[in-house]
Parts: C-alpha cells; sequence; structure tokens
C-alpha cells in the first residue's frame, strides 16, 4: 500500500536466513578446503619420506628454521587477532542489511560530497548484494587473520601483510570514509585516522625484508613517526573554535560531551554504560580541564617519542598504553558494541604498533639470529636460470609435491587462509560484475513470488494517447502489469521506475514485452493526469510502456478482477491501492503474482524488483 | 632539538592547521547579504460576503516525517461554523492552494510533494461538498499562499516554480504566461531586479498581474500585463524606504479593489506596508513596524481587510481606508493569539476569528469584548479531523 511501506529492517529474516545460509554453506567448503590440503600435505610428506632427495629437503627445511624479530611477531600475531576477531564481528546477523545504513552511511555522513559520493560507490556495490558482500567481509577478514598469524617468515608471510594493506585500505576508504579525516570534528580520542589505516600501516611493516628489522633503525622511524602523528594529533585536540574546550555550552553539549553521549546510546552492558555515562557527565562538568590533559598527555608523549632518547621510551611506553586503554574504554566505548560494531577501534592497534616499534628498536636481531648469506640467496646457478624456465620447472607435479611436502604445518595453514580470503572474494567479485541488485532485496521486502497459471481477466481500457488497448491485443507479448496511482506521492513513481528498469534490463527483448500499468486511483483518473504521471517519470519515450485508464465502472471492473483495493482516505491522505505485480505470458495466462510494495524505494531495492520483474519476463521469452 | 626535528615539528603543525581548516569551514550558505524577506505560509483564509467562505490549515505532525496534512475548511454563505472540505485522492503534504473562482466555486491545487512533481487541481461548484479533477498543472504550483488567482471572466493564473501559467478552460489545461526568466529578463523586471515570484492575481479589468521579489532596493515587483506587454505598477514609496529590500507577500483583488501586503527591509528595520488599487491609483497605508517579525500567515480580505499572523502569537488587522484620502488603520490585537493559530479569519459580523490547529483539531476562537473589559479570545467551535497519520510516510 501506498505509505504503508514495510521498509527493510537490519534483523530481516530473510537477509539474515540467507546470510546464515552462506556462511555455513563457506563454512563447509573452507573445511573441505582445509582437509583436502591436510590428507595433500601428510601424503606428500610420506612421499618424500620415501625418496632420499625428499629425505634431504624435509631435513634441510627442518635444520632451516630461521628466528622472527620479537616486534615483527608481536604486530604479525597481534594484527592477526584483530582481524579474526573483526571478521567474527562482521558475522553479526544484521551486517547484511544495516552495513550500508548503520555503519558506512553515517561515518560519511559528515564528510566532505567527493568522500561521499566515493564511499556511496562502496555502499551501492554492498547494497546491491548484501549477502555476498558480507559473507566476503567474514572470510576474508578471518583469512588475512589467520594467514598473517600462521605464516611468521617467507614470502608468505609478506604476502600477508600486502593483503592485509590491501583490504585495509578497502576498508579504511568505503567503510571508514577514510577514517573522517575530512570530517570536522576530528579527533584521536575518537580513533582518528581510522583504525584500519593502523592495520595497513602494521601489514605494510609486515611486508618489509628481514633484513629491516636487523637494525633498530626500523623501531626507532617507527616511534618518531608515531610521535609525529601524536603532536600533530595534539595540536589539532588544542585547536580554539572545534568545541573540545567546552564540555557543555549554554544552548548545547560540547563536541567531546556529545560524542561520548551518542556511545553512551549505544548497546551495550550496563556496567561500561554507567563507566562512559560518568565520564560523560564528568567530560561536560570539566570540558576544558579534560582536553588540557589530552593535548597535554598526546604532545608530551609524542614529543617523547619523537625525542628517540631510549631513556625515557619506556616510560612514554607506559603512558601511551595507559592513555589508550583509558580512551578506549571511556570513549571509544570498546568500539565494538551498538549493534553493528565492526572493530575494537584504533587504541588497540596504536598499542600494538607502539609496542612493535619499542621492541623493533630495543630486540633487533642479533648478528647470530640473523639469517645467513648462504640461506637468503639463491644459488647463482639458479638465479641464472632464465625466469620461464624455472617456473616451468617449479610447476613439475614432482617438484610440486616435493615443495608441498617439504612446507611447514605453518605453511599449509596459510596456503589455507589464503584459499578462505578467494573463497569468500570470489562470489563478492562474480556479483559485483552484475550492475543489478540481488532479488533477495525484494523477496526481503515483500516475500517470495507467488507461481499461477490461469487465464488473466480480460481488459479494453484507454491508454495514455486515447487509444482503446485491450488485454487480447497484447496477446503474443510478455505483459507485465501493475496498478498505479498517477497522484500518488511515494510508492507509485518508485514502481514506474522499477518497471523502467526492468525494462532496460530485458534489452532489445523489450519488443516482446508490454509494460502495462492501469489507473488504482477513483478519482484523478483522466488521461491529462497518465499523461503528466508518464512525463514526470519520463516514460514518454518508452514505446512499450502503457497506462491505462477508462471510466470508473471499467476500472472497477479490472480492480475487482484482479484483486486491487483502491480506497479513498479522507483529510488530504492518498489513495491506499494495492500495490502488486503480474506477469502474464504471451499466451494471456497470468503465471507470477508479485507483491509489489516498493519498500523504502532505495536505489537497491528498485534494481531488485526491476531484476525479479527481468527475470520472470526473461523466462517467459525463453521458454516460448 | 635539532633542526631536523624542528621541520617535522612544524610540518606536524602546519599539517594539523590544515585538518583544523577542513573541519571549520564556514557555511556558504550563511554567509554574504541578509537574505531577502520569507514568504509567509500557505495557511489563509479567502472570505466572501454573500458565498463560501475558505480556510487553509497545516495540521497533523511533523513535516519532515510526512505527517503533517494541509486542510481546507469552508464556511457556508450565512453560517457561523467551518466545515471540513479538503479535497480527496491526492496526499496534501505539500500543500494546498486555494482560488475562490466564484461564491459557489473554487479551485484548489495541491502543492508537490515527495516524489509528485506537478499539481493535482480540484474544482467545486457547490462550495467543498464534492470536488472533481481538473488540470493539472506542470510543473507544480508555487510555495505561495496566492499562488492561484481567478479573473472576472473566469480566466485563471497560477504561480510556479517557473513562471506563471494561465488557462481559459476552467483550470483544465494551461499554458504559460510568461516565464520568470523572460520576467525577469524584460524592462519590467530589470527594473525590479526580480529575484522570484510570489503571488498572481487578476486587476479588477481583468489584466493579469504578478507579484515577486526585487532585488533592487526600494522597488516594489508588482507587474501588469497590459496590451502584450509587463509593465511595472505598484505604490510609491516613502523616500525612506529607498534602501530597503521590498517583497509582497500577498496579492489578491475583491470587490473591484486589489490588496497588496509588502515587505520592506529585514530584521530590525522591517516594517510591513499594505497598498489598494482602486482604479488606477495606488494607496498606501502608514508602514507598520514589525521588528523582523514578519508574518506567518497573511489573508486578504473582502474590501481590502487584511489579517496578519506575527511570530510570538501576536496579530494584526489592517482596515482598509474609509475614503479615498485617508490611509486605513491599522489594529494590533492586544489579545495574544490562541497557541497554533494558524491563520485569522473574520466572521459574518466582522470579528476577527483565529484558526488554530493542534494535531488533529482545529479550533475557532472569536475576539469578543464585554463592555469596559478587554477583548479576548471565546472558543467558537472545534472541528476534529480524521488525519491519515502513516498514509504518506
Amino acid at each position: 500500500m501506498p505509505g504503508m511501506h514495510s521498509g527493510l529492517t537490519d534483523t530481516n529474516q530473510v537477509l539474515v536466513s540467507a546470510f546464515k545460509t552462506a556462511l555455513l554453506h563457506q563454512g563447509e567448503l573452507a573445511l573441505l578446503i582445509f582437509t583436502l590440503l591436510a590428507i595433500g600435505w601428510v601424503a606428500s610428506r610420506e612421499f618424500l619420506r620415501a625418496g632420499a632427495v625428499g629425505a634431504g629437503m624435509l631435513r634441510s627445511q627442518a635444520g632451516r628454521v630461521q628466528p622472527e624479530p620479537i616486534g615483527r611477531r608481536v604486530l604479525r600475531i597481534g594484527f592477526g587477532v584483530i582481524w579474526i576477531f573483526d571478521g567474527l564481528l562482521q558475522g553479526q546477523p544484521a551486517m547484511p542489511a544495516g552495513m550500508p545504513s548503520q555503519v558506512i552511511a553515517p561515518a560519511a555522513s559528515s564528510s566532505p560530497r567527493w568522500v561521499q559520493d566515493v564511499v556511496n560507490w562502496g555502499v551501492t556495490g554492498w547494497s546491491y548484494h548484501p549477502v555476498q558482500a558480507a559473507t566476503a567481509a567474514v572470510w576474508i577478514q578471518v583469512g588475512i587473520g589467520v594467514w598473517l598469524v600462521a605464516a611468521s617468515r617467507g614470502r608468505w608471510s609478506q604476502s600477508a601483510g600486502l593483503v592485509s594493506v590491501g583490504w585495509g585500505l578497502v576498508v579504511w576508504v568505503f567503510g571508514e570514509s577514510f577514517g573522517g579525516i575530512f570530517a570536522p570534528g576530528l579527533t584521536w580520542l575518537f580513533g582518528a585516522p581510522g583504525a584500519v589505516l593502523i592495520y595497513c600501516v602494521a601489514g605494510a611493516l609486515i611486508m618489509l625484508p628481514i633484513r629491516y628489522w636487523q637494525t633498530p633503525a626500523l623501531g626507532k622511524r617507527l616511534l618518531q613517526g608515531l610521535g609525529l602523528f601524536l603532536v600533530g594529533m595534539a595540536v589539532l585536540q588544542a585547536w580554539p573554535g572545534r568545541g573540545f574546550w567546552q564540555g557543555r555550552t549554554a544552548h548545547r553539549a560540547g563536541t567531546l560531551t556529545s560524542m561520548i553521549n551518542s556511545m553512551v546510546s549505544t548497546p551495550q552492558p550496563h556496567f561500561l554504560a554507567s563507566w562512559v555515562a560518568g565520564f560523560g557527565h564528568f567530560v561536560a562538568g570539566h570540558g576544558a580541564a579534560v582536553n588540557l590533559f589530552a593535548v597535554l598527555a598526546l604532545g608530551l608523549i609524542g614529543a617523547a617519542l619523537l625525542s628517540g632518547r631510549r631513556r625515557v621510551l619506556w616510560p612514554t611506553l607506559l603512558c601511551l598504553v595507559a592513555l589508550c586503554l583509558a580512551d578506549w574504554v571511556l570513549i571509544e566505548d570498546l568500539g565494538f558494541f551498538g549493534g553493528l560494531g565492526t572493530d575494537p577501534n584504533s587504541m588497540l592497534p596504536l598499542i600494538l604498533l607502539a609496542i612493535g616499534g619499542y621492541l623493533a628498536l630495543t630486540r633487533p636481531l642479533t648478528a647470530a639470529e640473523a639469517p645467513t648469506a648462504a640461506v637468503q640467496a639463491e644459488p647463482a646457478a639458479a638465479a641464472a636460470e632464465r625466469p620461464a624456465r624455472r617456473l616451468l620447472d617449479a610447476l613439475r607435479p614432482v617438484r610440486l609435491t616435493r615443495g608441498f611436502g617439504a612446507a611447514s604445518s605453518q605453511l599449509v595453514v596459510a596456503a589455507w587462509a589464503a584459499a578462505v580470503i578467494l573463497l569468500g572474494a570470489a562470489p563478492m567479485a562474480v556479483a559485483q560484475a552484475n550492475p543489478h541488485a540481488d532479488t533477495i532485496i525484494a523477496q526481503a521486502i515483500d516475500g517470495s513470488s507467488a507461481s499461477l497459471h490461469f487465464r488473466a481477466p480480460a481488459f479494453t481500457l484507454t491508454d495514455q494517447a486515447g487509444r482503446q488497448v485491450s488485454l487480447a491485443s497484447l496477446r503474443g507479448k510478455v505483459v507485465l502489469l501493475t496498478f498505479l496511482d498517477p497522484v500518488c506521492t511515494s510508492d507509485c513513481p518508485v514502481i514506474a521506475q522499477e518497471f523502467r528498469g526492468a525494462d532496460q534490463a530485458i534489452g532489445a527483448a523489450g519488443k516482446q514485452v508490454e509494460l502495462v500499468a492501469v489507473v488504482a486511483n477513483p478519482l484523478y483518473r483522466s488521461t491529462a493526469y497518465t499523461r503528466a504521471f508518464d512525463r514526470q517519470e519520463r516514460l514518454t519515450g518508452l514505446p512499450n510502456w502503457l497506462f491505462l485508464t477508462g471510466t470508473l465502472g471499467q476500472l472497477r471492473h479490472v480492480w475487482r478482477d484482479y484483486g486491487i483495493a483502491a480506497q479513498i482516505l479522507p483529510a488530504g491522505g492518498m489513495i491506499e491501492h494495492s500495490d502488486v505485480a503480474y506477469v502474464i505470458d504471451q499466451r494471456g495466462y497470468t503465471r507470477t503474482e508479485l507483491d509489489f510494495d516498493p519498500g523504502p524505494g532505495t536505489a537497491s531495492s528498485q534494481s531488485s524488483f526491476a531484476t525479479e520483474l527481468t527475470q520472470d519476463a526473461e523466462h517467459l521469452l525463453r521458454s516460448s | 632539538m635539532t633542526k631536523r626535528r624542528f621541520a617535522l615539528l612544524v610540518g606536524t603543525t602546519a599539517a594539523a592547521l590544515a585538518l583544523a581548516g577542513c573541519g571549520n569551514r564556514a557555511d556558504p550558505g550563511t554567509a554574504g547579504r541578509p537574505r531577502a524577506a520569507s514568504q509567509p505560509s500557505l495557511a489563509t483564509s479567502v472570505l466572501s460576503q454573500h458565498g463560501t467562505s475558505w480556510a487553509v490549515v497545516e495540521m497533523g505532525g511533523s513535516a519532515a516525517r510526512q505527517e503533517n496534512f494541509w486542510q481546507l475548511f469552508a464556511r457556508p454563505p450565512g453560517s457561523a461554523r467551518w466545515l471540513l472540505a479538503t479535497p480527496a485522492g491526492v496526499a496534501d503534504n505539500g500543500g494546498l492552494v486555494i482560488s475562490a473562482t466564484g461564491p459557489q466555486t473554487a479551485l484548489t491545487g495541491f502543492r508537490p510533494s515527495q516524489d509528485l512533481k506537478f499539481s493535482p487541481l480540484a474544482a467545486t461548484a457547490n462550495g467543498g461538498r464534492a470536488w472533481s479533477e481538473t488540470g493539472p498543472l506542470q510543473p507544480g504550483v508555487a510555495n505561495v499562499a496566492d499562488g492561484l488567482a481567478a479573473g472576472p471572466a473566469g480566466g485563471l493564473l497560477a504561480v510556479t516554480g517557473t513562471g506563471a501559467e494561465t488557462s481559459s478552460d476552467r483550470g483544465a489545461t494551461w499554458t504559460t504566461l510568461v516565464s520568470r526568466s523572460a520576467l525577469a529578463a524584460g524592462r519590467a523586471g530589470r527594473g525590479c531586479g526580480l529575484t522570484g515570484l510570489t503571488a498572481a492575481a487578476f486587476g479588477s479589468d481583468g489584466a493579469p498581474l504578478l507579484a515577486g521579489s526585487c532585488g533592487r532596493p526600494g522597488t516594489v515587483g508588482i507587474f501588469e500585463q497590459s496590451a502584450g506587454a509587463w509593465q511595472r505598477t505598484g505604490p510609491r514609496l516613502p523616500a525612506a524606504l529607498a534602501g530597503s529590500d521590498i517583497a509582497v507577500l500577498a496579492l489578491a483583488t475583491s470587490g473591484g479593489t486589489t490588496t497588496a501586503v509588502l515587505a520592506a527591509g529585514t530584521g530590525r528595520h522591517a516594517s510591513l506596508l499594505v497598498a489598494w488599487l482602486a482604479g488606477r491609483s495606488w494607496t498606501l497605508a502608514p508602514a507598520f513596524p514589525v521588528r523582523g517579525l514578519l508574518p506567518t500567515s497573511a489573508s486578504v480580505w473582502p474590501g481590502g481587510a487584511v489579517g496578519l499572523v506575527l511570530p510570538g502569537g501576536r496579530g494584526a488587522v489592517l482596515s482598509p481606508p474609509a475614503k479615498a484620502s485617508t490611509r486605513g488603520a491599522w489594529q494590533l490585537l492586544t489579545a495574544a493569539l490562541p497557541a497554533h493559530t494558524g491563520t485569522l479569519a473574520e466572521s459574518q459580523a466582522g470579528q476577527p476569528e483565529a484558526l488554530a490547529a493542534s494535531r488533529s483539531v482545529l479550533t475557532v476562537w472569536q475576539l469578543a469584548a464585554a463592555p469596559g473589559q478587554a477583548a479576548r479570545w471565546q472558543r467558537l467551535q472545534t472541528v476534529k479531523v480524521a488525519i491519515p497519520y502513516g498514509s504518506s510516510s
């Protein structure tokens, strides 16, 4: 019914159920891949042990284990665990429908127009294919996390860092709207410059060859960079006119107070809400003091890190950890509550990064631990070989089997993690190649269509040009039939656009499809109004579009035959009529009835309904 | 601190300043010269001494949530009671515009709202008891109370978003009378610096009149079509208003008199003026200082009286001049208007009435003064309206 939008809630059962089913199926596939890999690996090792060359390779592998710098290990395992945690958060049932509207759009809302345009591209991709997008996010993030944790050295480990950087940038741009760095109110206290950007920095460090970790220089530069960033954030925090110096003004809460209040209002454990609310109350009363503390703390910690003096680094690190933890609990509210939290926000990653930097500075690999040149360098003879030949040689089944069998268990798990990422990404990539939204959105709004098979009731009405048109005269074509009010303010224009979208999707075969609407307003039904509606909806150029009307008696007859209710509401209400569409085959039989309440009328829902019509029409065209 | 570190700190500070600048851009909408006077709402009353009187008020809930519904009330001739007469069949969240086309006949235009981009029209021949479709008007009628006007020879005028349309078949079909850009580019429009159209009327001689806001200070934007060309007309303003922006808030013709309500200046120096055109000469009432409180409703009544609803619960009525030599008299209503007053009307006995709408109830109040007592508002009638909440959201 127009004006009675059912909408699309985050917990829509159709979407949630489809999401769970997809996760389950992909989970089963992931398990199967793991099992096959494990069996293959064990079998390969047995094959190796049987031969002298293979046994030598196994012994060589056992003796070639190289230590990993402690700072790198902290980053790799720490961020791996965080990625896994983020992936599990992506598995929340409300993600398919809620991610664009509850997470991405609000994050972008205060950013400049160009940021919103960029982010909107991602929103469209997600909202057109919500189930594939949500499952992809789960598997990609879990896969990256497992890969990071499992692969401790070599190219596999560096590749994990590279994938972490790549996916992190995608999330940072589309999910976090560039971490909000272009939005007013940017503050370190609330996670600037975006948690995932810190993941990217960590990923980039993991990508670095081990030789960079053999001297304290990497740790020193990392800590200095961190110090520079914190000093910048201190200046930004101190900048007047941004509302951080006021806990409360005469008319409204200060910037920080209102940010904290917004966190308090999200669903979370009571004790946590009371802590955050208490701190918010404190900030409201002592805004200037809290901001002064934040500015001084950030500035001093930043300056100490920037100085690079070793004797101040340890206490500085402790202060930073304490500040981050306090911020994480009292301001960021742990970050992952609120129904659709996607990560634990920026403070834990920042702590990890700082610790990693400190360990890289103070505990680099010693000369004894460092890999020898013999191990690192490739044999000169092998290097001199042509790359193509080397590749062909490496792809020989025997070499593959030996290489696989000689791999460590950690590498096998890393390979499985890479497969899990592909498992999640592939369906999303395929879905993204389709410019039309999935029908599941329409089904989530209105339920599934009903298959029918009865002769469509006949009618003869007048089209927008004043010509008489009968249903019988359309025999031989697929008829997509609906009922529209030409002066409707909400649903009918949306439905008209869905029909228009279907016509575009059908393409050249549209000559065999007639789009027919019958007036559903007993009071405004003249051809002047059907023509006005056509102009409004840019339908005048569609040769296969018919907007039919007639006398009130004729229309009532058609409404009754097709089960359409058209009720006049008093006092300025629009006509309440059924939103329904019928698909009539070339022989004049009604084959499908679609509940056609367009719901929220978003681009994705419109496209989804259009896809539903298109699929039904194409099915009939193919079977004729 | 080494030079390198100093440079780093300077760089950091510069970056932070740039970021701070990003977050503290001035809102361009609030910059520049003050905005011209805002138009009154669509709430208005169209009164008739011998025919049906009409009143438009907004009822229901939040307009932002499409829970507001504009209602049309009709008062039959000889009756003191208002009856709900909103035409059915169209959601009217965008507003209603009414024009009396005869004693018992009227034309109503629905303002576009949500996805509806044109104006459905409805006509009545029996004082609002039944309505039939006519039109439509494409593009939609403008968001001004005097956006529709009826002429003595059955002609109709409509102000739209792009100019003015005219109809000679009771609203069934419309043709463009003049586009806003064409009027602004013409000699008359250039002389005023026309920025927008705000009202339409027919003069007592049947000539189309259009009114608007002028960008050139001290200029009244009333245009008359004569011999196929548009000419500027309007009262001569006092020299003190030569530097003020002038906007026409209302323009209507009744009983052979065309009445224009003008806003002069903005902010604390804003004042209201009323001018009457009888024959070829304009009469100007004394300026009424409103100190920035521009009316939320302006109604022109028979004979040229004007009823204004001002912010802060204040109301004013201007009586037309008794003789051509006099200038009319402002009467600031001493009793505060009843809460939620949408528009003022006049009873059959000539007493001011306040039509106050609160959610689904319209209350009609009449200003009455007992001998020796201050005037006060007395409740005359309440009308409960079945607001179709949720039907447009």
